[in-house]
């Protein structure tokens, strides 16, 4: 019914009112990567925490999702299928243009989670005019409908915890204890979201739901497996440093860095460096497989709206491990016990080692993304170059994943066993986002 | 978001940076600005950057060059010399009346050098005519060339011999000081040099042990004219950590031999070394410092308060500006940074300047902030000399930075569009993008001194002009008998300040001494007048990279004649001159003598107290950590202890101590069984370890003719609520139990206990005191009386209420009716007095005006009239509360962003405006959606308090004000207490937790003392009370010089104990070991 609408009503237009303001607007998979871009963008400005970044991906994508497949003959709602969420659809939902209803809810949303508003609204504003000149009428057909969704899942998201870890004890960095996490140079930062845990997931039962297994016991002792592996990332990094800027190592570890704020402090002159987090690494991978398929509207926003569901939830797990281990960087132990000066190739970011948080993401999005569009699917990775890094070719989503784990072992800021077993919870992760949500009819 | 007030965002502040009186005739300045034109002084330091030469590639880029002053051909006049970072240095002949001559070209001084720093003019070969030595970066980015030795010829020319003399240093030099460290009659040499990078990961502090070419400071001993390194073997440090910046020369302790104080950039401390008399050094900067500047700049030593040991201040880069403040990275942040250097060794360091005062070569008390000196801005040269020659010491400071590398905005939002470039092209983009750093102009500051204190005159004195000054000299040009001042500005022309001081006498002195220091470096001179005495000390370079004449000026004010004038020559020879004639240049020559200098250091002087080790038991504080709980919060509640009770427990005539510890520490009682302390086994405390003690008092609690003891808990590092309860412990034959159900429970942080029969029924009731929520800092608490039903049991007083931060708690009968009064300290409220009558318990109405935050509370015949004063220890006025604020301190307390968690704000006044005292990040740590109304902290800096919050969160809020900050005493006026007198400023140094009575000989006395670490790094930690003993308001002098170590850690409290044939005093201290001290009485 809907569909025959929606290719009946351009028609109608052109024959009986033959005007231009009726003419239906067209809204492409472009114009939807342009607004998740955007979103990006913003939240470079903005400086957001890699788990908080993971936040601010999902819900856009959800109320997209939502606002199109209330009824859509593919696509299931998840409504009901993620934790708490229950969303009432408007009555009389008559929605000629979802499309453009999906990106209104988006930019509704989004606005809501970063800090600087006024740059979507700006953007949203610019939309909305070119939209309102096109067809007034669809547009706010369209746009009334899709501020129907956003609200009911900004309500749905007002409660998930956020707010309230907000104002939460900071990590106390008193301790007594050699193993536990200590801040990093050089900003020696706060531990960043000590109880992200407490934020409720998408679809797991519970933050500890794919709890790792333990980490090898805190030893400094010579031959200890804590200590063999501590000294294998002075190895591995004194080694790839002497093979130089230019080997494959040091390309995987800068690839993956994806730290939003490297700081660089020369005397007093301090400056930082931006770059995308994993999870945005990620739903750029997310963009490429959709363009490289030529994926329609509807599997474009599925793509996105099930790869940052998974990248969310495996930074909900990951966290929670963070902050139950506790565990030391290799950067601190190394300058505490056995090379001062040494510094790793990338810079340590500030929480606790264990799990690698880009290894258990990759993990997640790489199934996630695997389930949409296959496995061995080949792509060139060109997500970096706006921020001056190369392109890299996967044969898989996995091997990407394989190879995000080890950068950070590449990078010298993870112990091994940080990076397989982090993998490995992601998986976990994004398996169960597999299993238990059902996107497709 | 709706609480944040986002319709005001729009509109723009416009506030001036001072309310200055600002006079508006220029011609009433005391300093005159002579103009180029008519000086003919036209040098300019013009630096000039590009891709590879500027702020990036050289942390030292916008530190600008010296100025040096001195006779150089003879005639009378001070010439003046100016270096160039880049360019050529100037030399300027002073041809008198303010004209000056540029004989630059042909005194072939204009410098190899690439990068050229500090100068110091010395006759080094002691032919009777001024060298020149200028200090250079070399072997750094291109920079070429080495230290260079410009010897003069006696024409006006000069020849660069630096390598003749082993003097041609290459590294990375910042200034030179020449002095006769080994008193073997020549001139010596020490080199301030600066690393050039800022590593990462910092390094040990014994890095400095580890001596590193180009960057480590090197003291230089002069062999016949030669110049050779002895940097080893005289115990400098050279590390590659030192980021010395300046360094002042002084006999800082009185023994005739001349001591060394470096100031060290960034991480690294300070050094302070004492000449050992035998050619070797020993730095001890952590015996005699407990604060000291973080970026230590410039710096100068002078007799301040004119007691004969020469005081120090180190100059820093704390802004006055309120936007500044905001808009740049400041102490607030430093807090893991703090730890992680402290784990390395390093001292804590605050940003700010210091007013280092010198208590008889011992030890330093800082008081920069009590002195309205700490926040200069960016500032390089500290100057004192008596300006207005008044007879006191005055302060010129020079200031100003081409662009502050420090924004926030800067290093968040402009710069790190800086994305994955290449390490080349991303510093080349960098550089490109430094001009958007916001300039950092501000006006030289000048402070009157009248040797108490200091009071800001610019504006008055000079112009309040933003400039960039960085080297700095004071010289009288025009041979009228006042100093005028020199700047060497960077980017702009000298400038050159005409001292208009008119009716003031004064003397200056140079000297004609012999050897290989013809120029008598080391000399000191004090002078008597009228009762009073100046001291200064003869040496080169001063403040920062420049030197000076060799003469001492000193001001005379309106007195006429000076009674004697005291030479001490470098040989520690004394030649007196009688009666002097003033207002004249006096050249005074060494004439040998046998009258050497008594320095008076060896006698032993007899001290009442003694050190001597009876109680070994030490406080540690736990790991909870009060800032990560509620990041807003000034100060921490978890910081109470130690606990201390004294009771004859056993009843064998000798009072016995119980010491409380911190969560996870057992407490313990010590038995005195008059010849010495016995550690008891008291099970029951070793299972209450969990605990946190704050206070606590032996009494009988159940009439059974022992003592009892009650605990009062504070919060556990466990966070515990099952251990946060007081605690009352029954005495049964010497082991305690612990009693049930006999108190009321109580989770809150009790911080005080106090005993007595206030209600006459035959037993023991108690005050309990409440400081604070631990989990809501600024949440109301009740404090309340526990009365006694005779067997034990407590229940609480209904008839008394008292809602207050209460601190400190006494029973004491004030009013000699034969009941106990009540008198309690509290923060942000006035003290509560409470007169016991058989009507119960009345409260003195006081002031509003006397609320504080006051520590303390005890009584005592303060001002000597007969009757009980009571003394209200509180913050002091030597601290950031008082800093720069103009009205009372307020605190707010609302759940301001409506999300179930209560915050607590503070607010100063500055020019009648309040300011949130907390950065943006703080804010938005508490609460996330600040981040959202101020996007940048351009828009959060300089914007008033009730701009952010809106005004009906604000109205909603609980307010609390401090409106005094000082230490002061409740006068009793025949019975009436009306009246808070404030004490002297020896009292205001630091919080003062406790006036502690003592007898010392039958006469009843006090010792106060004080200190908190309680504070976040926005504030560092308040060290500078060091004990005071006192006999009233105006006889009180150092615990030290009665034989007690000056306090640098947190006093809690002192008691006294009789013992067999002696007395003891127990000084309890947070975090530390107990110490003891015997006294006859």
């Amino acid at each position: 019914m809907r569909l025959k609408h929606l290719i009946l009503f351009p028609v109608l237009c052109f024959t009986v009112f033959s005007c231009k303001e009726e003419k239906p607007i067209e809204i492409s998979s472009n114009d939807y990567h342009n607004a998740v871009d955007k979103l990006t963008q913003v939240m470079i400005h903005d400086i957001f925490s890699p788990p908080v970044a993971s936040r601010i991906y999902a819900y856009p994508n959800i109320a997209a999702y939502e606002t199109l497949n209330q009824n859509n003959a593919s696509y299931r709602s998840l409504n009901g299928q993620l934790n708490d969420l229950t969303l009432n659809p408007p009555e009389n939902a008559d929605v000629p243009n979802l499309k453009l209803a999906s990106i209104v809810a988006y930019l509704d949303v989004a606005k809501e989670l970063v800090f600087s508003k006024d740059s979507i609204t700006k953007y949203r504003d610019s939309l909305y005019k070119e939209w309102d000149d096109i067809n007034s009428k669809e547009f706010n057909i369209a746009k009334s409908y899709g501020r129907e969704i956003s609200q009911q899942i900004i309500a749905w998201m007002n409660k998930d915890n956020y707010a309230e870890t907000r104002t939460m004890p900071d990590y106390n960095i008193y301790t007594n204890d050699p193993s536990q996490w200590e801040p990093t140079p050089p900003a020696y930062m706060k531990g960043i979201e000590p109880h992200w845990n407490k934020i409720r997931p998408f679809v797991l039962d519970s933050a500890a739901q794919f709890k790792p297994k333990k980490h090898p016991k805190f030893s400094l002792e010579e031959g200890s497996a804590f200590y063999q592996e501590l000294i294998d990332v002075y190895n591995v990094t004194n080694n790839i440093r002497a093979k130089g800027d230019n080997c494959e190592e040091i390309q995987i570890a800068r690839f993956w860095d994806c730290n939003p704020f490297v700081s660089v402090n020369k005397g007093h002159f301090m400056f930082a460096e931006k770059k995308i987090t994993p999870g945005a690494h990620w739903i750029g991978i997310c963009k490429i497989a959709c363009k490289d398929t030529n994926s329609d509207y509807q599997k474009t926003i599925f793509a996105y709206t099930k790869t940052s569901i998974a990248i969310a939830d495996a930074f909900i797990s990951c966290w929670d491990e963070k902050y139950r281990s506790n565990l030391i960087r290799p950067e601190t132990l190394i300058n505490k016990h056995i090379d001062t000066d040494w510094s790793p190739i990338l810079q340590t970011p500030p929480f606790p080692e264990y799990t690698s948080g880009h290894s258990v993401v990759s993990g997640a999005s790489s199934e996630a993304l695997t389930d949409i569009f296959g496995d061995n699917f080949s792509f060139d990775d060109t997500t970096e170059l706006p921020y001056g890094l190369p392109m890299r070719r996967f044969k898989s989503f996995r091997l990407a994943a394989q190879e995000a784990a080890v950068s950070r072992l590449y990078g010298s800021i993870h112990y091994k066993a940080a990076v397989e077993v982090g993998v490995e919870q992601g998986i976990g992760v994004g398996n169960l986002v597999n299993s238990k949500l059902e996107f497709l009819k | 978001m709706k609480k944040l007030n986002v319709a005001f965002l729009a509109i723009a502040f416009l506030f001036s940076c001072s309310n200055e009186q600002e006079k508006l005739n220029s011609s009433s300045y005391l300093f005159e600005t002579v103009s180029p034109e008519s000086s003919g002084i036209e040098f300019a330091n013009i630096v000039t950057e590009d891709a590879e030469h500027n702020i990036i590639s050289y942390i030292y880029y916008y530190n600008g060059g010296g100025v040096a002053t001195g006779d150089v051909n003879n005639d009378g006049l001070s010439d003046l010399f100016f270096v160039s970072n880049m360019g050529n240095n100037k030399l300027y002949l002073n041809k008198g009346d303010l004209k000056f001559e540029d004989i630059s070209d042909k005194a072939n001084i204009s410098g190899n050098a690439s990068w050229q720093t500090g100068v110091t003019l010395v006759d080094i070969n002691n032919d009777g005519f001024l060298d020149i030595y200028i200090c250079a970066v070399s072997e750094y980015l291109d920079f070429k060339g080495h230290n260079e030795l410009y010897i003069n010829n006696g024409d006006n020319t000069f020849t660069e011999k630096a390598k003749d003399y082993g003097l041609d240093f290459k590294g990375y030099s910042t200034q030179s000081y020449f002095f006769d460290y080994d008193k073997d009659g020549d001139l010596d040499a020490y080199l301030v040099n600066h690393a050039v990078h800022t590593s990462l990961s910092h390094g040990k502090a014994e890095l400095r042990h580890k001596r590193e070419p180009l960057t480590g400071d090197v003291l230089l001993k002069n062999d016949n004219g030669q110049f050779i390194d002895v940097s080893e073997e005289a115990n400098i440090y050279g590390g590659i950590n030192g980021y010395g910046l300046s360094a002042t020369i002084a006999d800082f302790n009185n023994d005739g031999w001349d001591d060394i104080y470096v100031c060290n950039d960034f991480h690294e401390d300070d050094y302070y070394y004492i000449n050992q008399k035998d050619g070797k050094f020993k730095e001890q900067l952590a015996k005699s410092f407990t604060t000291i500047s973080r970026f230590s700049m410039g710096s100068d030593a002078s007799d301040i308060n004119g007691d004969g040991y020469q005081d120090l201040m180190t100059l820093d880069m704390l802004p006055r500006d309120e936007v500044v403040l905001k808009e740049t990275e400041g102490d607030d942040s430093m807090f893991n940074m703090q730890v992680h250097l402290n784990n390395l060794g390093y001292k804590d360091q605050y940003s700010r300047n210091m007013l280092q005062m010198n208590n008889s070569g011992e030890f330093f008390q800082e008081t920069a902030i009590l002195n309205n000196v700490a926040d200069t801005d960016w500032s390089w040269s500290p100057l004192f000399a008596d300006y207005n020659n008044d007879g006191y010491q005055d302060l010129f400071v020079s200031n100003g930075i081409l662009r502050r590398p420090n924004g926030l905005d800067f290093k968040k939002y402009i710069s790190s569009a800086f994305k994955g470039r290449s390490e080349a092209e991303g510093l080349a983009w960098l550089y490109n993008s430094i001009n958007e750093m916001a300039s950092g102009k501000v006006t030289n500051e000048i402070f009157e001194g009248n040797s108490k204190t200091f009071k800001r005159q610019t504006g008055n004195w000079i112009k309040n002009q933003p400039n960039i000054s960085n080297g700095a000299i004071y010289v009288d040009l025009d041979l009228d008998g006042d100093l005028d001042i020199v700047t060497n500005n960077y980017g702009e022309t000298a400038s050159l300040l005409e001292n208009t001081t008119k009716n003031k006498n004064y003397i200056e002195l140079d000297f004609i001494y012999k050897d290989s220091n013809i120029e008598g470096i080391g000399s000191k001179v004090i002078i008597y007048t009228n009762k009073k005495r100046q001291l200064k000390q003869l040496f080169k370079s001063r403040g920062f990279m420049s030197s000076f004449e060799s003469k001492i000026h000193f001001g005379l004010g309106q007195t006429k004649t000076i009674d004697s004038l005291e030479i001490i020559w470098p040989n520690n020879e004394v030649q007196i001159i009688k009666n002097p004639e003033i207002n004249q240049s006096l050249s005074v020559s060494f004439k040998p003598s046998n009258n050497v200098k008594d320095y008076d250091n060896s006698k032993q002087k007899s001290t009442i107290f003694k050190k001597k080790d009876l109680i070994e038991y030490t406080h540690t504080e736990d790991l909870y950590n009060d800032f990560a709980e509620e990041k807003l919060i000034p100060y921490k509640i978890s910081m109470q202890g130690p606990a201390v009770a004294i009771g004859d427990i056993d009843n064998d005539g000798y009072e016995d101590l119980f010491l409380g510890n911190a969560s996870d520490k057992v407490g313990t009682i010590f038995k005195n069984t008059g010849t010495r302390f016995i550690e008891t086994k008291q099970t029951v405390l070793e299972q209450d370890a969990a605990f946190e003690d704050n206070d606590a008092v032996f009494f009988d609690a159940d009439n059974d003719g022992d003592l009892d003891l009650y605990v009062a808990s504070g919060v556990n590092e466990r966070k515990d609520i099952n251990y946060q309860h007081d605690r009352l412990y029954i005495n049964n034959d010497g082991t305690y139990v612990k009693a049930q159900n006999q108190i009321p429970e109580n989770t809150l942080v009790t911080s005080t206990v106090s005993a007595s029969d206030y209600d006459q029924d035959g037993d023991i009731d108690l005050f309990i005191g409440i400081l604070a929520d631990a989990n809501d800092f600024g949440k109301l608490t009740t404090s309340y009386i526990l009365n006694n039903d005779g067997k034990g049991n407590f229940t609480i007083d209904n008839e008394f209420e008292l809602t207050s931060k209460v601190t400190d708690a006494k029973w004491e009968d004030i009013n000699d009716d034969g009941l106990s009064d009540l008198i309690v300290a509290t923060e942000w409220d006035t003290p509560k007095i409470y007169l016991n009558s058989t009507g119960g318990l009345e409260l003195i109405s006081l002031s509003e005006n006397y609320k504080g935050l006051w520590q303390s509370i005890n009584t005592f015949d303060i001002d000597n009239d007969g009757d009980k004063d009571i003394l209200l220890g509180n913050w002091g006025t030597n601290t950031k509360l008082s800093l720069n604020t103009d009205g009372p301190l307020k605190m707010y307390h609302n759940d301001f962003d409506e999300n179930g968690k209560f915050e607590t704000l503070l607010a100063y006044s500055k020019n009648g405006v309040y300011y949130p005292l907390n950065s943006k990040d703080e804010m938005a740590g508490q609460m996330n959606l600040v981040n959202k109304v101020y996007t940048d902290h351009k828009s959060y800096a300089g914007k008033p308090f009730d701009k952010i919050i809106l005004p009906n969160f604000l109205n909603e809020s609980t307010i609390y004000e401090a409106i005094t900050f000082a230490t002061s005493y409740l006068k009793n006026d025949n019975g009436e207490y009306k009246e808070v007198i404030q004490l002297p400023d020896a009292f205001q140094m630091a919080p003062v937790n406790t006036f502690s009575k003592i007898n010392i000989g039958d006469k009843p006395q006090l010792i106060v003392a004080g200190n908190s670490y309680k504070v976040n790094t926005y504030h560092g930690s308040y060290t500078s009370l060091k004990g005071l003993l006192v006999n009233d308001i105006t006889k009180f002098k150092s615990i030290s010089t009665e034989g007690i170590s000056p306090f640098d850690g947190q006093i809690k409290q002192l008691e006294t104990i009789k013992m067999k044939d002696k007395n003891i005093l127990i000084v309890v201290t947070n975090n530390d070991d107990i110490r003891t001290y015997t006294f006859q009485d």
